[in-house]
């Protein structure tokens, strides 16, 4: 059936890609402009320019005269939009305009480059494409009269939005920073957070015509070079035109391409991806998207959320027992009461079994049915509270509330019971930290009410079985998706269904963090003061 | 090698011990009952694990001569090439047999005590296809699953065994030995083949990283499985007496009905049913990918999955033509006839290829690892 489903796949990704195969890709081909070499006229190259920003109204070509005493002409060329004007006219204007001095043999990209312009990133391009595209990036470009090379400078207009709370991963206490939409803020958040020389931050391009800039974080020699290369590897292979926000680009990343689990987690959180970077992950940041994905991760990982390592261990470890069982609950309780009510009446207590059917006395549908019903109505009200503009919100929570919940019951549409079942499903749902992990777990809830309506929890076993079988085949960038539990390794079970305490941490997760596996030295045990010695803090001294 | 999986000396423990444990816990305490009466624990416990220690030896033995090979691959280098793999033909027919016949007590076991209108066939398609996909995804993942598996097993049955224990009557155990030892290695008959499936070890051991712990492993899963099975017999016959044990097809399920804690956790047998159904398919998903690592190796092929499918079919019709959902000629089949298939099978066999091996001088006798 799988492996059926897959041959179709593949038939419609083969047909697709035969069809393009005789056309070049557009984005590969660059303009005939582009390839001529940058000339040392600047008439000629004003054209070209022209030419090649054919179109572009927002491009700004300002003709200046450098230097008072030996005068060359030069033009000052940038996107209007991306290119701040305060900046340019204080800093990058004037400092041209009032050159002074000039060098003996005459005023020269290099000269500029190095005594005038106040920038701290200017780079001297000698080709088309390189100045084309700098430009289009919201550079400003120098052309100066009788020289083949042009200087590239950023002034960048602050288009993105200022540091804002997190919105999708909200914590009670912890840090209260999100990334935003802008690579720089984003790690300046994380270098904010690892004052270390061993915080790696390459610099990557996605999207042959968006060329997205993205920047893959780590910690060096926390990592293997193997999984950077292999990660590197990746990136480098994908071939698209736009890198949109989001997930887009995770799925060329994924170990298995086809699973419903996906072993990348994203976040906004820049404590999370600390986190992650201090336990042998790596991140990968993208311009345009306030999300960085982390990887390798795991299930259990997926389930810690960073607010455990800020509360004291025994609640995080008490919460956590909990989101272990929402986990659960979320898979699998509307399939126990779909099994329970058609199969296994025999379970449940006997005055409680009494109660149940006494509630579904009016019911016209099959457990299952009503269950579906339920499950359905509720993912469509979870979508359209997303898609609803703001405005629409009560409509939204008096129409689910009461119109699907109160209502529906006294219709006899379907049981209070399933009522409760459906509610605490979706509360449980969304104790699940991750939203990636969260999104497959309510998918994976549909398949189990099918098995439960056809063998009962026969079929629940059976499912979960298959479920166990695909999890442990999972990996995450070559790490077991469920790796502290399968393969087991013991000394990591302190950091998955508890958490130790924070002096316990001594070894990092087998699995990522081998390569420096201790974290802190031993022996960090807090411990009242001796009882000799004057500076003793102990109540009986006290006074 | 056909499969690239690499699996742990505790993975391999595990799943020996969830092949032998996963069907007996529930089929032998009656059978064992009918022989050895009130000492039944004792020949689980000794006779059997005894058995099981030899198997482990021998195939210990043999693994070390053969450490990247299975069973069958270097049958025809030990034994000459059409001797061998008639011999490995044969072997991959033997287990295909024991395939069916857990297919069999599964689908018979449901059907009997849950799903009376359910066709046997659909349990079996259900069991069968979770595990085929197991044995799809490899030898690696069905260790791992089988760790997720394992701990819930112990712990149900354990927590099963606690529940019920107030109900044990010591006097059902007493007086130890009172018929000599005869009815106790009698009794050990059927326990010890089950215990004998420490054989497919012989089938994973290429796969296995640390080779050096293979004994520790297999001895570990013999003596583990031996203290268990012995635990569930002793409460079995502690709680229903070795006269009434034996009469029942399921003591063990009816020990699960037995308990009752206020009122409120109640008719637990569904329970016992869930972990004997994911205990059942890693059992059968480690048949499955044995028989048709066995198939691919004795046909020459590259790779076994494609031998998964028509194995399963077909060990879905023999269970069917076999036993149908007769419990009885089940029965008889494991009571009778199974110790002395899985002795020659388990022991007997692979004990003279090991013969021949060190005649021959077949096989690396120091291997470094």
């Amino acid at each position: 059936m799988f492996k059926l489903f897959l041959t179709i796949l593949r038939r419609i990704n083969g047909r697709k890609t035969k069809i393009k195969e005789g056309a070049q890709s557009h984005w590969e081909t660059t303009f005939e402009t582009e390839r001529r070499p940058i000339s040392s006229s600047l008439e000629k190259n004003k054209a070209i320019v022209k030419e090649i920003f054919d179109r572009c109204d927002d491009l700004v070509i300002r003709e200046i005269i450098i230097s008072r005493k030996s005068p060359v002409r030069a033009l000052v060329v940038y996107l209007d939009p991306m290119v701040n004007p305060d900046l340019l006219q204080h800093n990058l204007l004037r400092a041209l305009l009032n050159v002074d001095e000039a060098p003996s043999n005459g005023i020269t990209i290099a000269w500029l480059k190095e005594k005038v312009i106040p920038a701290g990133d200017i780079q001297e391009k000698k080709r088309w494409v390189e100045v084309g595209n700098g430009i289009a990036k919201g550079l400003v470009g120098i052309f100066v009269e009788g020289q083949g090379s042009v200087l590239l400078t950023s002034i960048f207009e602050d288009v993105s939005r200022s540091i804002s709370q997190p919105t999708a991963e909200p914590l009670i206490r912890g840090p209260a920073d999100a990334f935003n939409e802008d690579l720089r803020t984003n790690i300046a958040l994380l270098r904010k957070r690892l004052h270390t020389t061993r915080l790696a931050v390459e610099n990557l391009e996605i999207g042959e015509l968006s060329k997205t800039a993205a920047s893959l974080v780590y910690l060096k020699g926390y990592v293997t070079d193997e999984l950077i290369h292999e990660v590197k590897e990746r990136i480098q292979r994908i071939k698209i035109d736009g890198a949109h926000a989001g997930g887009y680009h995770e799925e060329f990343l994924q170990d298995n391409p086809y699973s419903l689990f996906n072993p990348i987690e994203p976040t906004e959180r820049p404590d999370k991806l600390y986190g992650h970077l201090l336990e042998g992950a790596v991140g990968l940041m993208f311009e345009n998207t306030p999300f960085a994905i982390i990887f390798p991760v795991t299930l259990p990982s997926q389930i810690q959320s960073p607010e455990d390592y800020y509360n004291h261990y025994w609640f995080a470890s008490f919460i956590r027992l909990f989101r272990w069982a929402g986990f659960f609950f979320a898979i699998f309780l509307p399939s126990f009461y779909i099994a329970i009510t058609t199969y296994h009446q025999e379970l449940v207590p006997t005055p409680l079994l009494i109660s149940i059917i006494a509630s579904r006395e009016g019911v016209p549908f099959p457990g299952f049915l009503e269950a579906l019903l339920m499950e359905l109505a509720f993912e469509l009200l979870t979508e359209a509270g997303v898609r609803l503009p703001r405005a629409f919100g009560q409509t939204i929570s008096i129409v689910g509330g009461i119109v699907i919940g109160q209502a529906a019951v006294n219709a006899s549409l379907v049981s209070p019971i399933l009522v409760i079942v459906v509610a605490l499903t979706a509360v449980a749902t969304y104790t699940i930290p991750s939203i990636t992990l969260s999104n497959t777990v309510r998918m994976l809830r549909f398949p189990f009410m099918i098995a439960a309506a056809f063998m009962g929890l026969f079929g629940v076993v059976a499912g979960s079985m298959l479920l166990i079988f695909h999890l442990c085949s999972l990996r995450s960038f070559g790490v077991p998706y469920l790796s502290p539990l399968a393969p087991l390794s013991m000394g990591d079970l302190k950091d998955t269904f508890i958490r130790a305490p924070a002096w316990m941490m001594i070894m990092r997760p087998r699995l990522t963090g081998y390569v420096e596996p201790q974290r802190q030295p031993r022996g960090q045990k807090p411990r009242p003061p001796a009882p000799e010695g004057n500076r003793s803090l102990r109540w009986g001294r006290k006074k | 090698m056909l499969d690239k999986g690499r699996i742990s000396s505790v993975q391999l423990m595990l799943v020996l011990f969830m092949v032998e444990m996963a069907t007996a816990f529930l089929l032998v305490p009656s059978i064992v009952a009918q022989a050895a009466g009130p000492d039944s624990w004792l020949s689980v416990l000794g006779v059997a694990t005894a058995y099981g220690l030899a198997v482990a030896l021998i195939c210990v033995a043999l693994g070390k001569r053969f450490p990247f090979q299975v069973f069958t691959e270097y049958l025809p280098e030990v034994l000459g090439r059409v001797p061998g793999k008639l011999l490995a033909a044969a072997y991959t027919v033997v287990f295909i047999h024991l395939t069916s016949v857990v297919v069999g007590e599964n689908s018979i076991f449901i059907h009997t005590v849950f799903l009376r209108e359910t066709p046997p066939l659909i349990i079996n398609l259900m069991m069968v296809g979770a595990a085929v996909y197991g044995v799809y995804l490899g030898v690696e993942v069905l260790a791992r699953a089988n760790e997720m598996v394992f701990p819930i097993f112990i712990l149900s049955i354990t927590i099963l065994l606690a529940l019920v224990a107030r109900e044990i009557d010591l006097d059902h155990l007493r007086p130890v030995l009172a018929n000599g030892p005869l009815p106790v290695l009698k009794g050990a008959m059927v326990p010890a083949a089950w215990r004998g499936e420490v054989f497919f070890l012989l089938l994973l051991y290429p796969y296995l990283n640390q080779k050096n712990e293979a004994l520790k492993s297999a001895a570990g899963t013999v003596l583990m499985s031996g203290v268990f099975a012995a635990t569930v017999t002793a409460v079995t016959i502690g709680v229903f007496s070795d006269l009434v044990a034996s009469r029942q097809i399921y003591p063990v399920l009816n020990l699960a009905r037995y308990i009752s804690v206020a009122g409120i956790l109640e008719r637990l047998e569904l329970y016992l049913i869930i972990i004997w159904m994911a205990g059942v398919i890693i059992k059968l998903a480690v048949f499955y990918h044995s028989c048709s690592v066995m198939a691919a190796s004795t046909l020459g092929l590259k790779d076994y999955r494609v031998t998964v499918f028509p194995i399963a079919l077909a060990t879905i019709v023999i269970s069917g033509r076999l036993y149908e959902t007769d419990y009885l000629k089940l029965v008889e089949f494991l009571s009778k006839f199974w110790p002395f298939y899985g002795y020659t099978v388990e022991l007997l066999i692979p004990g003279l290829i090991l013969l021949v091996a060190v005649i021959r001088k077949k096989g690396g006798n120091r291997v470094d690892f």
